[in-house]
């Protein structure tokens, strides 16, 4: 999932700040009787772009929709792994090719509809015959079918080990009832399972109302405000006066001095993304692995880490971050301008050498690494040209290949074939560099049906390491997850995966 | 075929050249004096930046960063660990390169047809002006951010943008002035003899008219300035990592209560850049206006 920036800059947010900065100023928070009484208001960035879970693409609408629909499976907010929710277990056939999911008895959709397998087989079929955004995670997928109420038989083409993944690793894969998109306008309705239901969004907050009903328990709060404030000085200063109770929307920068601040509780965790920097094969002198590689080891991570994160990332050589199983410990890069120099002029380019990097205002952190990275890249003869971009425009320029390169980040993979197969297979749907090697294609493929995890593990490896030579992405670094909330609020968890769960928050 | 009287010809020289009288005037008036004394010293700093700055504006070091005003880094260093005085200076070359660029499109081809819609009149004037509203009628801002959106960022792009939109604005200064001076004596006078229309533009009309263009021209300046600042704190003007002070002050923004000098000083020379220019362009006018300046020279005497 590639989500849209949490800081997104939305001049409807600044407005919403303007319009509610006002009124509420009397209430102190937490108990105060101003509307709130015992709902949660949260800070977020940007607003929903749609409703939509099969459709939407955006972090904004995964953070609302995350409390509003169930998945058959879930992670675990503690180590991602896969648990039980909407299916409570499941078999696998001897050729690994069926598997076999028993659903949750007792289940009502928001509107009192019972649960069943028919929804099941209603969304997955929705997602793949309409081909929404994810149906390259059905790509194995034979055929999904009821057998009787309570299962659901999901029939593969060749072994998925990351099958639950695939399903379960985020409200993208949510279970709508049958026939939702017909009976709904599900850009701006919503009909879950989940411990929330939805009762307006417009332009300066989405309200949920808590599903009495709900499977696992009403949860605590009445309800849940999502109030979008674009500036994170603003989201901060609204949480610090109690006019909210959480955000994510904190300045990097800021990290270090709100350690000591009573006002406001906040914790960082890991998260999965990483950034990394993209070089265009189609250009030469791009296509040359030794150009590639010089610009490697011309590139100090910790330092692009430290200036875009103040200390909130770790630096990285591969994609996968270390709390992860599937990590893998490989830094053959160490800023060495003098070997960049003898790369470079082994590969017969003469300095200076130009280099276009296109980066966008949607995510300010682009636009400050990218200027590190000139500075380190102007030690070496490489001139870099920024060119901050609108995000629609920048897709555009990358899906044309109009670029020599590029800074990026990927949000909220769990699984390494998620971390690697699209963006390095050749041809693959999200490799426009357009990298090609086929002893890497070979691993990824062997890696896709692998079903024994140290096993899998070794491939994967093997693959990062080709892709970390050959530069097919320069990585970077990962992000940690910043929240803060206010002090007494108990029963929220952050998350690596920056799911954003409401369910057992109790307010101070 | 007699050549004119010499004396005659003397006697009608003033006693100082005209440019130098009005000097003189503007130094009479102190806030223009200021002004243009500031602005000089702008100009200044602008043309020796490389020279003048104690740092290369994009060494970054993220060591160093966000430090305070001290006597290492005068005005502090900012979130990538530039010293921000390096940066504002280098800065000063941007905002006037592309001011004066800007206003130098816009004077140039705005003067022309303003000179050729006032001079000519019927439908030469009816052509030209009613192109000349239909720019005028975007929003300055807006127009220029189509332009950009068409042309691509970057500085030249941002000078032509803010150009094009000033042409209108001195198109219709340029035919204001023109049409009341095509009608004066000397210029009827001229024409009667034989004057090509050339002759009867670039010696006549022009020069007589030209006085609220030069108005204009430092007001537009002040415009120039601020439309760059903006354009850059889109995002949409100068690309970062170079100076500019609308781009510094968009930096700067998000660390306001915790670094004040990020935005603070790259905010003062965008104040007191446009200030000088549009107090300079208010001393201008008074000190061009016939009637005004007759009041000034005959007060001083």
């Amino acid at each position: 999932m590639r989500a849209t920036r949490p800081l997104a800059l939305a001049a409807a947010g600044a407005l919403a700040l303007t319009a509610c900065g006002g009124g509420d100023s009397v209430d102190t928070g937490g108990g105060g009787d101003g509307g709130g009484d015992n709902t949660l208001v949260a800070a977020v960035s940007a607003q929903p772009d749609q409703l939509d879970p099969h459709v939407t693409t955006a972090y904004a609408s995964f953070q609302v929709l995350e409390n509003v629909y169930d998945t058959l499976v879930v992670p675990d907010p503690e180590d991602l792994t896969m648990q039980p929710s909407l299916a409570t277990e499941w078999e696998t056939s001897e050729d690994d090719l069926e598997w076999r999911f028993t659903l949750r008895d007792g289940v009502t959709f928001h509107d009192g509809s019972e649960f069943d397998s028919a929804d099941v087989v209603y969304s997955y079929n929705r997602i793949i015959d309409e081909e929404l955004s994810n149906s390259f995670r059905f790509q194995n997928v034979e055929s999904v079918e009821a057998d009787g109420p309570e299962t659901v038989v999901i029939r593969l083409t060749q072994p998925t080990p990351n099958l639950l993944e695939r399903i379960g690793s985020f409200k993208g894969m949510a279970i709508l009832p049958e026939n939702a998109a017909e009976d709904l306008d599900l850009t701006t309705e919503a009909n879950g399972t989940g411990p929330f239901q939805l009762e307006s969004s417009d332009a300066s907050s989405t309200v949920l109302t808590a599903y009495e009903d709900y499977w696992d328990g009403a949860p605590s709060v009445d309800g849940v405000e999502f109030r979008y404030i674009t500036e994170p000085a603003a989201a901060l200063t609204a949480l610090q006066n109690g006019e909210v109770q959480w955000t994510d929307n904190v300045p990097p920068q800021q990290i270090e001095s709100l350690g000591d601040d009573d006002s406001v509780e906040l914790e960082t965790t890991a998260s999965v993304d990483y950034w990394y920097m993209s070089m265009n094969y189609a250009r030469p002198p791009f296509d040359n692995r030794d150009v590639r590689r010089a610009i490697s080891f011309a590139i100090d991570r910790e330092e692009v880490a430290e200036a875009a994160w103040f200390g909130a990332a770790q630096a990285n050589q591969t994609a996968i971050p270390e709390d992860s199983f599937f990590y893998y410990d490989y830094a053959p890069f160490e800023r060495d301008p003098e070997q960049a120099r003898q790369l470079l002029a082994q590969a017969g380019v003469t300095t200076p050498l130009t280099m276009g990097l296109m980066v966008t205002d949607e995510y300010p952190e682009t636009v400050t690494a990218a200027q590190v990275i000139a500075g380190q890249l102007e030690e070496v003869g490489i001139t870099v040209e920024i060119e901050t971009l609108d995000f629609a425009t920048w897709l555009d320029r990358q899906g044309e290949g109009d670029y020599d390169a590029f800074f990026l980040g990927w949000l909220g993979n769990l699984d390494p074939a998620a971390y690697y197969q699209e963006q390095h297979q050749t041809d693959g749907p999200n490799n426009y560099q357009g990298y090609s090697n086929p002893q890497v294609d070979q691993l990824l493929q062997q890696g896709a049906t692998e079903t024994e995890d140290e096993a899998r593990k070794a491939i994967y490896d093997q693959a990062a390491q080709i892709i970390v030579d050959d530069v097919s992405y320069l990585y970077l670094y990962n992000p940690d997850v910043v929240q803060a909330w206010a002090p007494g609020l108990s029963g929220y968890q952050i998350r690596a995966d920056k799911a954003i769960n409401f369910e057992n928050v109790e307010l101070p | 075929m007699t050549a004119p009287p010499e004396p005659a010809a003397v006697s009608l020289k003033p006693a100082r050249p005209r440019w130098r009288e009005t000097l003189g005037l503007l130094a009479r008036n102190p806030t223009a004096a200021v002004s243009a004394v500031l602005l000089l010293a702008i100009v200044l700093i602008a043309v020796f930046d490389e020279t003048l700055a104690p740092q290369g504006p994009n060494e970054i070091s993220v060591g160093d960063r966000l430090q305070s005003p001290s006597w290492a880094h005068p005005f502090g260093t900012d979130d990538l660990g530039r010293d921000i005085l390096s940066r504002v200076i280098l800065g000063a070359g941007v905002s006037l390169r592309v001011g004066f660029l800007a206003v130098g499109i816009a004077l140039v081809i705005g003067t022309v047809i303003g000179l050729l819609a006032g001079f000519y009149g019927r439908w030469v004037d009816d052509v030209l002006m009613r192109i000349m509203d239909m720019l005028f009628a975007f929003p300055a801002v807006l127009l220029a951010i189509a332009v950009l959106a068409v042309r691509g960022a970057g500085s030249g792009n941002t000078a032509l943008a803010i150009g094009i939109v000033y042409i209108p604005v001195f198109a219709r200064v340029t035919r204001a002035s023109v049409l009341g001076v095509r009608e004066e004596v000397y210029v009827r006078a001229s024409r009667s003899v034989g004057a090509s229309d050339l002759r009867l533009l670039t010696r006549h009309v022009l020069p007589n008219a030209a006085p609220p263009i030069i108005v204009q021209t430092s007001i537009s300046l002040a415009f120039a300035v601020l439309a760059e600042a903006a354009l850059s704190f889109l995002g949409l003007g100068t690309q970062p990592p170079n100076p500019s002070w609308g781009l510094m002050l968009a930096e700067g923004r998000g660390f306001i209560d915790l670094a004040w000098w990020l935005a603070f000083f790259p905010g003062m020379a965008i104040f007191l850049t446009v200030l000088c220019f549009n107090l300079l362009g208010d001393g201008l006018r008074d000190v061009l206006d016939p009637k005004q300046r007759t009041l000034m020279a005959g007060g001083g005497r």
